[in-house]
């Protein structure tokens, strides 16, 4: 019983071990793959909680609209004694139709103001270590999501870019990201802009500051300042809105310029998303 | 053998949707500024009560199912997993497993030791994760999160065993009302 206690911790240590190394020599592409694979058992859950959320809310409205159409029933029951419907019930569900409501006109004014081909997409998930910035979107190859196509706001305004894509999903890299670097230019109407590389260095509790680099030494940085992506490197078009400037500093050796800046799209809370398809 | 089919089920499915949970559920994220990671604490109570061969598909299947949904590469978390629960199953005769204070400190300590691991390996394989000053205060609140929730899931899994097991039979257990010998004046 005892050698048996030991050799079978020595097949479970052995597993493990085995499993980690035929994974790290195991060649990229097929690693990808595995992974995706590994990734795509979720694909159920995310279809039963999506449903399962949409059903419920639909419920919900189904509710209220025979609450609003049918005012006899309501006089029946009122007369039972009891008050199905609430002001303040009322008042809940109009502010959130009127919520609804804004989001999807916000959504229509925006659609002419982008000078893109987007796609709307949905946000079902995100990395689950907090020092990777990604969003997972319900678009995938079979909506023409491709590798490093732009990710905008509702408003237009940066979030990321695709880095991963799915049959089915796609993985959408943030802004504030160590591995999402692009040129950007601080717009100045007094003079030219100038430009600089985002790339964020250390983690930030705020994950709508990211640092600006790079900017030439005579440059004046002021607050408040709009930021906007360079459209140079070829990731991102020209113009796309990314920010504020927070605040700036010249960097140690005395080089060049650093700035903070504050995003305009407020990545903690992203539900729906534009892909820019065509740019 | 059905009963420890059950549980190994039961512990799957449980990893399966707290991997989901973490990933799809932006509560937590938006009243913390963080999403807390569980695992540690679910790898603490499955050494603590169950064995070896649990501890390690759980750490296994748990490791990948997290890289699969995160930029790590896959396979990073499934060492510091294990390595927390083989020491939790190593040294369980040690531990006083059923008072709540130990399992708070045991859960803490894992959920501070499994991030550092993490982010240890992700050095050695030359990623380039965000990190700073400030993620302190996270893993401080993770390494907390962890320990209150050793404590839920043992309970949850003591409730779930009852629910779904089946008593043991044991024939010679006393006293047995089957095979109880009834004495009488004949």
């Amino acid at each position: 019983m005892k050698r048996f206690f030991y050799k079978s911790q020595q097949t479970a240590v052995g597993a493990v071990l085995l499993t980690v190394f035929l994974l790290l020599v195991m060649p990229e592409g097929a690693r990808a793959r595995l992974k995706s694979a590994i990734g795509g058992l979720f694909l159920p859950v995310v279809g039963i909680s999506t449903t399962g959320q949409a059903a419920i809310e639909s419920l919900g409205q189904l509710g209220s609209t025979a609450g609003y159409g049918s005012p006899t029933s309501n006089q029946t029951l009122g007369q039972d004694g009891g008050h199905p419907f609430s002001l303040s019930d009322l008042q809940l569900e109009n502010a959130k139709l009127a919520e609804e409501n804004r989001q999807l006109i916000e959504a229509r004014n925006w659609e002419p103001r982008i000078p893109w081909e987007t796609k709307l997409a949905r946000v079902v998930g995100r990395d689950t270590f907090n020092w990777w910035r990604r969003i997972k979107i319900n678009l995938g190859s079979n909506k023409g999501v491709r590798f490093n196509q732009p990710v905008i706001s509702l408003r237009g305004q940066l979030v990321g870019r695709i880095t991963e894509v799915g049959p089915l999903t796609s993985w959408a890299l943030l802004v504030g990201d160590p591995n999402c670097k692009f040129s950007a230019l601080i717009k100045d109407k007094d003079s030219r802009s100038q430009g600089g590389i985002v790339s964020p260095r250390q983690y930030n509790p705020d994950p709508r500051v990211v640092e600006l680099t790079y900017l030439p030494n005579d440059v004046e940085v002021r607050p408040g300042q709009e930021v906007v992506t360079s459209g140079l490197g070829g990731g991102f078009p020209k113009e796309i809105p990314v920010g504020k400037v927070v605040d700036s500093w010249v960097s140690k050796d005395g080089l060049y310029v650093e700035a903070r800046i504050k995003l305009y799209a407020n990545l903690n809370q992203l539900e729906t998303v534009r892909v820019l398809t065509h740019f | 053998m059905t009963g420890r089919i059950n549980k190994a089920l039961g512990l799957l499915i449980g990893a399966y949707l707290l991997v989901f949970v973490q990933s799809h559920w932006s509560v937590p994220r938006l009243w913390l500024g963080f999403q807390p990671d569980l695992t540690p604490a679910l790898l603490v109570c499955v050494g603590l009560s169950l064995g070896i061969g649990q501890v390690s598909t759980s750490a296994m299947l748990t490791g990948l199912w997290l890289d699969s949904l995160s930029a790590n590469p896959l396979g990073l978390s499934v060492p510091p997993l294990f390595i927390v629960g083989w020491m939790m199953f190593t040294f369980r005769e040690l531990i006083v497993q059923d008072d709540l204070v130990a399992q708070f400190y045991l859960g803490s300590a894992a959920g501070a030791a499994v991030p550092l691991l993490q982010l240890w390996l992700l050095w050695m394989v030359g990623a380039d994760p965000l990190i700073g000053w400030s993620m302190g205060i996270w893993w401080l609140v993770n390494a907390a999160c962890c320990g209150v929730a050793v404590p839920l899931f043992a309970k949850l899994g003591r409730l779930l065993n009852r629910w779904f097991s089946h008593p043991l039979h044991e024939p010679n257990r006393w006293p047995n009302e089957n095979r109880q010998i009834v004495r009488s004046k004949h």
